[in-house]
């Protein structure tokens, strides 16, 4: 039961860190008062987290002979040069709860390596921090979209292809992604589909089409991403259009769309999850792995990726430039693409990884849910939001316009 | 002479430091951002500085959503000063020796994070919530009625969260007028309410104003409550400035309209005060 689920933690600490913004909060308040945001978020629904950790056998992932102790002289066991010895430390980056249980407990006895990990309240707020340089980390999370722009940004290094042979493990679609060509900078390590959930025990009909979010029959129960490019994007794919369309015509279509639905929206939010556990909505615009944690709460809820289409977004692993230990930063890149600790990974959270050959060692739950892993067919179905440069601007000022309107 | 006023005014040291370093220095990089532009990674520009974003400000468009911050502010003032009152009178002239003990318990819920307090509203207000479930139970509704993200979870969040912002000064304002004034009303043949609205609330009218002031202006910037408590149609000025810095990521913008809604602020503050003042008190 310790960990609480992603989103509400997420949410909470979002709604923290701007508290803390408005009100000029001493240190020691702060402390106390996050103290307390623990303790709440676990009283969030967060009986996924339970399952999914009984259910996470390999989590203690060793994937070498690695009893022997903590010798940082890696035995040469697939690769044929020896290694070059890594740097003492590695400084991470990432969203609270997003890494198997002992994963980096595991590396750290592998390589010798300490690990000195910091969680990020909201994507922004990271962003900030890793765009104004300095920031100190090695390693962190950038969503696939952004990797053009960080790349031209000059916030990325190329990663040490050599010392990262199990990019094998990717699979297909993986190994050569349209935002990054080659993986030159960045290895995925996470993937979802936004679609749309619903509560059965509410809605008697079978749910297949996007226009559900439009039904007056739900009004008041309907909620919506409070996020742009996902908002945006459900309402060009009812239109037909290209999730990342930069014509002014097709935008202002479909914002006519979703001025249509605005009515009927309870809420946009970011918390899918807290609207389908607590039955607020019932039918909600929401991440399939989202949905796959609410599933032991609230059996009743199910997802589907509308049959004119959805949406697929990827989070990668990057080394930020600037970087002092290089080497530990490819290493432990190279350390998440193994089977066993992607697996792990997979089992702990409930996003599925680009990984090949985890799949062997992924909880059967996940993988028999459409959610999380959905078919091929369904698959093919998805379209990936890419960078827009400046036309992003285009989305922002539609959006603004659709909030703040009457 | 001078010695003792130089000396005094070393006092003002401190107050005036903080004022200057964190309110007349960050309104002025407020001010300085606001003339920039967005680049496009989501930076800030100064390279031509102009007043572009704040007739952007000033278009239309954010008629309704400042409409709708001045109603849940006005609303959440009235309903404060509404309940505050009679707990203030209360506490000061019948809390008896409990009256420190009273004043303590209204302070209490600071004991808890703000946004903690907040969450706890979620949880009384939703569909299956605390208020529904008793509201069925007893047979009064047979479905649940949305209660959370509406308009009045706004204000009954706002209102809670601020009440002892106006409870304190009221308290202040009450426990200082003299009793005595009363009772030269009452022997002058004056009824219990006419003592109280000739004698008593003109003379706590300073408590009344400070009340009003203390929830107004944290109200109308008050984004936690519309976010968590609001919803899709319950969108405040506040939440836009906080969307623009954040999602959108044009801090310029977002600038110009907290820049604009602080000058507002501060004129409509002391413009209220100025009237007030000759007005009422004389």
């Amino acid at each position: 039961m310790k960990e609480p689920d992603l989103d509400a933690t997420g949410e909470l600490e979002l709604a923290l860190a701007r508290y803390l913004a408005d009100e000029r909060i001493s240190r020691r308040d702060l402390l106390a008062r996050v103290a307390k945001v623990g303790a709440a978020a676990a009283l969030a629904p967060i009986a996924a987290a339970c399952t999914s950790a009984a259910t996470a056998a390999p989590a203690t992932p060793t994937s070498g002979p690695t009893a022997a102790g903590a010798v940082p002289t890696p035995v040469a066991t697939a690769t044929p040069t020896p290694l070059p010895s890594p740097e003492g430390q590695l400084y991470i980056y990432n969203w609270q709860d997003y890494m198997g249980t002992d994963v980096v407990s595991s590396f750290e006895k592998k390589y010798g390596v300490k690990v000195t990990q910091d969680f990020f309240p909201d994507y922004q707020t990271m962003e900030a921090k890793v765009g104004a340089g300095g920031s100190g980390y090695d390693i962190t999370f950038p969503t696939s979209v952004d990797i053009p722009k960080w790349v031209t940004r000059g916030l990325l290094v190329p990663l040490d292809q050599s010392l990262i042979p199990n990019r094998a493990n990717l699979g297909p679609a993986w190994q050569n992604p349209g935002y990054d060509p080659g993986n030159k900078y960045s290895m995925p390590y996470m993937w979802w589909t936004t679609g749309v959930a619903y509560d059965t025990s509410k809605i008697k009909e079978e749910l297949t089409s996007w226009k559900a979010l439009w039904d007056p029959r739900w009004k008041g129960h309907i909620s919506v991403l409070d996020d742009y490019r996902e908002a945006f994007g459900m309402a060009l794919i009812r239109l037909g259009y290209s999730v990342n369309t930069t014509s002014d015509k097709e935008l202002d279509a479909a914002l006519a769309l979703l001025e249509q639905q605005k009515p009927l929206v309870r809420t946009y939010t970011v918390d899918d999850i807290g609207e389908l556990s607590s039955g607020d909505s019932w039918v909600v615009h929401a991440w399939g792995s989202d949905v796959h944690q609410v599933l032991p709460e609230r059996p009743t809820v199910k997802f589907y990726t509308p049959e004119e289409g959805g949406i697929r977004g990827s989070d990668t692993m990057a080394i930020i430039s600037g970087t002092k230990h290089p080497i530990a930063a490819n290493l432990f890149i190279n350390y998440m693409l193994d089977a066993k600790i992607s697996a792990a990974n997979t089992n702990k959270i409930g996003y599925m990884g680009p990984n090949q050959a985890a799949i062997p060692y992924i909880d059967p739950n996940i993988l028999s849910d459409p959610a999380v892993n959905p078919a091929d067919a369904v698959v093919a179905k998805l379209q990936e939001l890419l960078d827009l440069g400046p036309d992003l601007q285009k989305y922002n000022d539609r959006w603004l316009k659709l909030r703040s309107g009457a | 002479m001078i010695a003792t006023r130089i000396r005094r005014a070393w006092l003002l040291l401190p107050g005036l430091g903080w004022l200057l370093l964190f309110f007349a220095v960050p309104l002025a990089i407020i001010f300085v951002v606001s003339l920039g532009q967005r680049d496009a990674f989501g930076g800030v520009s100064m390279a031509a500085p102009s007043l572009r974003n704040y007739s952007r400000a000033l278009e239309p468009d954010f008629l309704p959503t400042v409409a709708n911050s001045l109603r849940y502010a006005t609303l959440t003032t009235i309903f404060s000063i509404l309940i505050s009152y009679p707990i203030a009178y209360w506490i000061s002239r019948y809390g008896g020796r409990h009256r420190t003990l009273l004043l303590v318990l209204v302070m209490l819920p600071f004991w808890t994070s703000w946004v903690i307090r907040t969450y706890a509203w979620m949880i009384v207000l939703r569909d299956n919530g605390v208020v529904n479930s008793v509201l069925m139970s007893l047979g009064i509704i047979h479905e649940p009625i949305i209660l959370l993200n509406t308009d009045l979870a706004v204000v009954l969040g706002m209102t809670y969260g601020f009440l002892p912002f106006a409870i304190l000064p009221l308290y202040v304002s009450i426990d200082r007028l003299d009793p005595a004034l009363v009772a030269a009303a009452r022997d002058l043949y004056a009824n219990g309410r006419s003592a109280f609205i000739h004698v008593t609330l003109p003379l706590t009218m300073p408590g009344i104003i400070a009340a009003a002031l203390l929830t107004f202006i944290p109200a109308i910037g008050d984004f936690v409550t519309p976010d968590l408590l609001g919803g899709a149609q319950t969108i405040t000025i506040a939440k836009v400035i906080q969307s623009l810095f954040l999602s959108a990521q044009d801090w310029p913008y977002g600038a110009a309209l907290a820049f604009l809604l602080i000058v507002v602020t501060i004129v409509g503050t002391v413009a209220t005060l100025r009237v007030l003042r000759q007005e009422v008190i004389g």
